[in-house]
């Protein structure tokens, strides 16, 4: 116990200093963000002013007295000194300015932006300390609705400190024992182990020592199981990620089609064309299998005089094309049918959830089939068929063996999925290799691989993970929308339907949900649930254009005669019913209120039922809308929009200016929720003409059915 | 009692009527604004005496006295802010009441002419008036027609006897002649036109058009002598008033006339002891035969004769009264002036159509820095359209019609009556002449108080109450208040205004004015009150900064970007989130992500052309980076989600090989280099990237 006394002061000191270096550290990193953001305004203010220097500007010339008004007063200063005049100028009076409204910040945005639910508060609202005292049950209630308050301390924190802690201990344990050399040698030689090995436990008497300075953290075997538990999930993020190298990259390895091409098929938005999209958390993988027969063609000119075709019979060319559509098309069958997620690090709930079950079992599937051929592949610098390769080559071609990298095999396998045997566009693309060098390494994928690329169409284990809640969500209301009755003004999400083999029946989620079938849906084309988009050749704004009956936009994949697909570049476009997806937005300015606070205004003239702008904002969900709405009705503005029946924009946050415009029983501008390319959006629409300068109003009422939603707008306006 | 048209003086004459305007105790007297720096500030006559009058009556002091405070309390304030505004408006004026179409009365000028004018009509009319400068020398008669005239006394005038309203006029036609040989001076030829009674002070409302005496100058008099060349012309008057006492020593120096104010020149000499003589002389043609004397109404003031005439190297501008510096103007409310009307005319029969004179403005400011109980006896302006036969139609019926002024105050409940003879505006004295026009004009220019009309069997009755809804608040182009510094003034070239529109209206539609606009108004009449300025009538915001938007900026919508820069940021991080996404596919996608939120593509048959656009713009950015086959796998993908064909991965593809190629072929050995290094940065970066994972 001797020993324990100054381990337990020297515990104490080192943590101290811990703490202090870990709070050092922090002022360090705040000082040297606050210094980058002071760069940052410096820099912005410095293009400012060279904005404002370029204008040419006067200032203001003080109009002379003379002449003036005579009951003008005058302000004299008058010096004691006799040789000093007066000096008298005429009072000024300054003409008052209204203050602005109050407004909180919030983000521009052109487009909805979906938000996944904030299971934690992040901050308690302040609504001014009189509410603050008052209201002491509301906040109850609300921090009830959360599953927590963002900054309530977490285990996170501490770990990383702990562990710290603890191996602080290291070097003074080891000089004391060394001093204690004789009390505690038996304690030394495992010490020394530990060292050297430097990955075990360190000795029971460190924890004995911070358990007795600590007591309220545990007993010195929790301790030490804390900080084994702690040490245990640092080792698997050691080893490399599970990511397939690049390609352009010297790392670049051989791997199948899937792998290479796995990312852009996950995190492609085939809605948005865009990866990662902010709108649509759940991307469909691409259908392969019904792609169109015309793309498929093969080359039947020589490319050149070294073309793979002077040289193959025609003969063996056409079964070697035979075999290797088959091939192709009972792996794109698989692959379509596996939508697989990325997972994204920094979320910290990657990992709980309930998984859909088709998803799940997929997953499972590939993720035990392929944890043997990851492994193989990932830890040896050499894939299989690399290693295979050489020999091969070397029989075949003896002069010489063209070296096949790892990128180009690559390369090769995920062309031949999309050129076949169209030899020469493939070695056109690759860049570094002839077409017949390709066609021979085709030969012997073929022959070799054929195996191999059977499960080569299973994903490894990395991409199953479902990489956010939101989209677990997505599917959890799409079954509960199965459950619900289906009334004739329930509005739901649209979600593209995916279920290969079996036609749009009332199983399929489109059907249920009493969406039409969309370009995204993975059905036939053919599909009796697929809305046919309209033949208009007039501007679709009457109820005769089917698009414009269904409240939908035209579809510019689907109407070709209205103009919706013309002009892209224009303003000007026949069809006046795709205003919303193209931005075709009025010009607006926001300017206080004639009525309460803030308001929009509109610059130029507009006709009757022109699109004014699209209410952007947060894409929540109803639960998240309900959270958000209770703290917004105590702040007595709202800016929450029912879109459908399972999600709400909310522009508090995002949105544009038309977010502004007020309630009004008489408007002059109406909204409405159109299907826009698969997509709910909100138009704000001219009830009537409006004239320039008209400030903007409508009704919040939407539908009968939101009126109670609002209520506290209303209320608002009624005190105003 | 001498009755004069300006209504105030006759009020208070017959009988005790009290000011019209709330006035604190004992300010009285001498201005009323006491704020005020003018000199010229006038309407003190109104206000002046007898604040209190009402209340002297009354015989309870005190609470007449508490009564009096809430009256006060309710009238004084916006009554001192509409004096002031008056006298500025006399200074300063911003508008002319003649010009508002219900003062038309008010306007002399006809717009009858207006359908007939041509762009040629303004050549004919200049050269008709050199013509006819020329041909009046010979072909015209000038006759004068004398209205009165003025002269200010210290004894009331209502005293003095009926001989002597009027003076006697003596117009004398100087002629100056070229020096000869042996004159010394230029010899002065005084030709003698005859010799009038002009009425004394007096009462144009009361005096018939054809009574004024006429004097004519025949036109051979200005036709040049046989002896002499004459060298000028002007005419000398001479006024000779009976029984005149030694008046104060008024020297006018001052040759103030309404339009020809610099040509007229005066002397005084004395003639008689018994009789004060005024002289004045006007220049008819001068040394160079020019006209000066064009057809008009002229007010001359007239000088007292003294010993030792003033010689004209002596002359000076200043006028003094008692000693005190006069303004210029002064001279024409105090007198002695002598009023006429000078035509030019071939027929000596024809009077009836004289000129109107327009008023002079100072013409309402009487006696206000003077002695504000000195009862006015210079003829309203308006009293001149009054001989005129073209105005005729437009002046009601002259009766005396008694208008009521009730005050209500203390929520209604209290009121208070004054009563006026005439159709002045209690708070800026303008004489509207017709009750409509008052009731107009009270309604329009003080909207602090609210007036209702009640039909009264001796006139009419004028509720004024206190307007509660008045909030002062600015009802024209905001712009013009919010003009934003350093802009509105700018004067070193053009500068943006805010676009705002003005609705003129060409021929808006009027009803016919009808005293029951101003009966106290049902429910609901308001709301036909509507603001004729529309547009961008208001000062905006930028949404982002909440700073004003100034007016050049007002064609660019910086808030409408398809890819806020925040946005953008927010794409890029999100893809960098992901950690089993390598380097290149990053790289790619972030670059894709971009081109496409820039150019918000929505539809699938765009995608072709997009990608020839991606490869387009960002192909050197994909070279240096070393991006190609990311790229390819990126069009594969696209084609593998049924959105490009084969064709375009081609096109794209060989774009991107060329741009390499011309790259390479540029400096091939710096790429080389660059394709090492560049390439061993990847494989830092991915380590990097690992490290930062096992951070994680």
């Amino acid at each position: 116990m001797q020993f324990i006394g100054p381990l337990c002061k020297r515990v104490k000191s080192e943590y101290m200093r811990l703490r202090q270096l870990k709070r050092f550290r922090k002022a360090e990193e705040i000082k040297a963000l606050f210094q980058s953001n002071r760069r940052k305004i410096e820099g912005r203010t410095e293009l400012l002013n060279e904005e404002w220097s370029k204008l040419r500007i006067q200032s203001i010339p003080l109009s002379t007295t003379s002449g003036s008004l005579p009951s003008k007063k005058l302000c004299m200063v008058e010096s004691g000194f006799p040789s000093f005049p007066y000096q008298a100028v005429a009072m000024r009076p300054l003409t008052t300015v209204a203050g602005i409204p109050f407004m909180y910040s919030w983000s521009p945005l052109q487009q909805n932006f979906m938000v996944e639910d904030e299971t934690f508060l992040h901050n308690i609202p302040y609504m001014g300390d009189e509410v603050l005292e008052q209201d002491e049950a509301f906040l109850e209630e609300l921090i009830d609705n959360y599953d927590g308050v963002h900054g309530d301390r977490g285990e996170a924190g501490q770990t990383c400190l702990f562990i710290q802690f603890v191996l602080g201990q290291y070097p003074f344990c080891f000089k004391s024992q060394i001093q204690d050399n004789a009390d505690f040698s038996l304690a030394f030689p495992s010490l020394g182990r530990e060292l050297s090995a430097n990955k075990k436990i360190p000795h029971d008497k460190i924890f004995t020592a911070i358990a007795s300075m600590f007591p309220y953290k545990g007993t010195m075997e929790e301790l030490k199981d804390k900080y084994k538990d702690l040490l245990e999930p640092s080792s698997p993020v050691k080893l490399p990620p599970l990511c397939t190298p690049n390609m352009d990259g010297p790392l670049a390895k051989s791997v199948q089609r899937e792998q290479s091409l796995h990312s852009f098929h996950t995190l492609f938005c085939r809605r948005c064309f865009k990866y990662d999209c902010f709108l649509h958390p759940f991307h469909a993988s691409p259908n392969v299998y019904k792609r169109k027969n015309k793309e498929i063609r093969m080359e039947t000119e020589p490319c050149g005089l070294d073309c793979f075709l002077l040289q193959v019979q025609l003969s063996e060319y056409i079964t070697i094309s035979y075999v290797f559509l088959l091939k192709f098309a009972d792996q794109n069958m698989q692959s379509s049918q596996r939508p697989r997620r990325r997972r994204r690090q920094p979320r910290p709930s990657s990992s709980c959830g309930p998984t859909p079950s088709g998803f799940c079992e997929e997953g499972k599937e590939g993720g035990s089939d392929h944890e043997t051929t990851s492994s193989s592949e990932g830890n040896s610098q050499c894939p299989s068929p690399a290693k295979l390769r050489p020999g091969e080559e070397g029989a075949e071609e003896s002069e010489s063996p063209p070296q096949w990298s790892g990128a180009e095999e690559s390369l090769f396998r995920v062309l031949h999925g999309t050129y076949y045997n169209n030899f020469c566009s493939i070695a056109r693309l690759i860049g570094t290799k002839t077409c017949r060098e390709v066609y021979e390494f085709a030969v012997k994928e073929v022959l070799i691989h054929h195996v191999p690329l059977e499960d080569g169409g299973i994903s490894p284990q990395k991409k199953k993970r479902k990489h956010s809640l939101c989209s677990e969500r997505i599917v959890l209301i799409s079954l509960s929308i199965c459950l619900t009755d289906n009334s004739s003004n329930q509005v739901y999400n649209y979600q593209p339907c995916d279920h290969p083999e079996h036609p749009c029946d009332s199983s399929c989620s489109c059907v249920m949900t009493q969406n039409f079938c969309e370009k995204f849906c993975q059905c036939d084309q053919e599909c009796q649930n697929r809305f046919p988009g309209c033949r208009c050749k007039t501007q679709c704004n009457t109820k005769q254009c089917p698009c414009y009956l269904a409240v939908r936009e035209c579809d510019p994949d689907l109407c070709m005669t209205c103009g919706a697909a013309d002009h892209w570049d224009s303003k000007q476009v026949s069809c006046k019913n795709c205003s919303i997806q193209r931005g075709l937005k009025k010009h607006l300015l926001l300017a206080p209120s004639d009525v309460a606070g803030w308001g929009t205004f509109i610059k130029e003239p507009v006709q009757k039922n022109e699109l004014i702008s699209e209410y952007c904002g947060e894409l929540i969900s109803q639960d998240e809308a309900d959270r958000r709405g209770r703290i917004y009705d105590k702040y007595m503005s709202s800016f929450l929009f029912n879109l459908n029946n399972d999600f709400v924009v909310d522009a508090t946050r995002k949105g544009n200016k038309i977010r502004f415009a007020n309630h009004s029983v008489n408007p002059n501008c109406y909204a409405k929720v159109v299907m826009v390319n698969g997509d709910h959006r909100i138009g704000i629409f001219a009830k009537r003409a409006i004239q320039r300068g008209e400030e903007l109003f409508f009704d919040y009422r939407y539908s009968q059915a939101d009126a109670l939603k609002y209520v506290g707008i209303e209320r608002e306006i009624d005190i105003v | 009692a001498v009755p004069t048209l300006q209504g105030q003086s006759g009020a208070s004459d017959s009988q005790p009527v009290s000011a019209m305007a709330p006035q604190k105790h004992g300010s009285g007297g001498n201005g009323f604004y006491a704020n005020s720096t003018s000199k010229v500030a006038n309407g003190g006559a109104h206000v002046s005496s007898g604040v209190v009058m009402t209340s002297v009556k009354r015989p309870k002091m005190e609470q007449v006295q508490a009564d009096h405070e809430l009256f006060l309390q309710a009238f004084e304030k916006p009554t001192q802010i509409y004096r002031f505004l008056r006298t500025r408006n006399l200074i300063a004026p911003i508008f002319l009441h003649r010009s508002l179409t219900y003062m038309s009365h008010r306007n002399s000028r006809t717009n009858s002419k207006r359908k007939y004018f041509g762009v040629n009509d303004l050549l004919f009319k200049v050269e008709k008036s050199k013509v006819d400068q020329d041909s009046h020398n010979m072909a015209s008669n000038l006759q004068l027609t004398f209205t009165g005239f003025f002269h200010k006394t210290e004894k009331p005038l209502q005293n003095s006897e009926n001989e002597e309203n009027s003076v006697s006029v003596e117009m004398l036609l100087v002629k100056v002649c070229h020096k000869k040989r042996k004159d010394v001076s230029c010899p002065v030829k005084q030709v003698p036109t005859g010799k009038k009674q002009v009425p004394l002070n007096p009462d144009s409302s009361q005096t018939k058009l054809g009574a004024f005496p006429t004097l004519i100058v025949p036109s051979h008099e200005f036709e040049p002598s046989n002896s002499h060349m004459v060298k000028s012309y002007s005419l000398l008057f001479r006024v000779s008033r009976p029984g005149g006492r030694e008046l104060n020593g008024m020297t006018t120096r001052d040759n103030v006339m309404e339009e020809l104010s610099n040509r007229k020149k005066r002397y005084c000499s004395n003639q008689d002891d018994g009789e004060t003589t005024f002289v004045a002389q006007m220049t008819v043609f001068d040394k160079n035969r020019r006209l000066q004397l064009l057809d008009g109404e002229y007010e001359v003031s007239m000088q007292e004769m003294e010993e030792s005439p003033v010689g004209k190297k002596r002359a000076t501008w200043e006028t003094i009264l008692d000693g005190k510096w006069l303004p210029p103007f002064e001279t024409f409310s105090q007198g002695p002036t002598l009023q006429f009307t000078l035509r030019w005319t071939n027929d000596t029969a024809d009077r009836g159509t004289a000129p109107v004179a327009k008023p002079l403005a100072t013409r309402n400011s009487e006696s206000s820095t003077v002695d504000s109980s000195k009862p006015s006896n210079v003829k309203p302006p308006q009293a001149v359209g009054k001989i005129t036969s073209t105005e005729q139609t437009h002046v009601e019926p002259r009766q005396k019609l008694r208008v009521y002024y009730q005050f209500l105050y203390n929520n209604n409940t209290q009121q208070q009556t004054e009563a006026r003879d005439d159709l002045h505006c209690p708070w800026c004295t303008l004489n509207c002449r017709k009750l409509y026009s008052l009731l107009k004009h009270l309604k329009l220019s003080h909207s602090r108080f609210i007036f209702n009309y009640v039909p009264h069997p001796k006139g009419a009755r004028i509720d004024v109450s206190i307007n509660e809804c008045y909030d002062g608040s600015y009802v024209g182009n905001p712009q013009d208040i919010h003009c934003q510094p350093g802009f509105a003034f700018s004067r070193n070239g053009p500068v943006k205004r805010t676009p705002v529109t003005h609705f003129l209206v060409c021929r808006p539609k009027r009803s016919k004015p009808s005293l029951s606009e101003f009966l106290e108004p049902e429910d609901g009449e308001q709301e036909q009150q509507r603001t004729y300025i529309s547009g961008h009538n208001r000062l905006y915001f930028h949404s982002d900064s909440c700073m004003p938007l100034r007016p050049q900026e007002m064609d660019v919508d910086s808030e409408d970007e398809r890819d806020p820069a925040w946005l953008r940021e927010k794409t890029v991080m999100q893809i960098d989130e992901f950690t089993d996404v390598n380097e290149g596919e990053k790289e790619v996608m972030k670059l894709w992500n971009l081109h496409v939120m820039k150019h918000g593509y929505i539809a699938d048959t765009q995608m072709n052309q997009a990608c020839m656009l991606f490869v387009e713009q960002h192909g050197t950015t994909i070279i240096e980076k070393n991006l190609c086959r990311n790229v390819l796998l990126h069009l594969v993908s696209m084609h593998d989600f049924g959105l490009v064909n084969t064709g375009n991965i081609d096109k794209a593809m060989a774009q991107l090989r060329d741009l390499k190629q011309q790259k390479d072929g540029q400096e091939q050995s710096k790429t080389q280099d660059n394709a090492d290094g560049g390439s061993s940065g990847d494989g830092e970066a991915s380590v990097s990237n690992f490290v930062k994972t096992k951070n994680h």
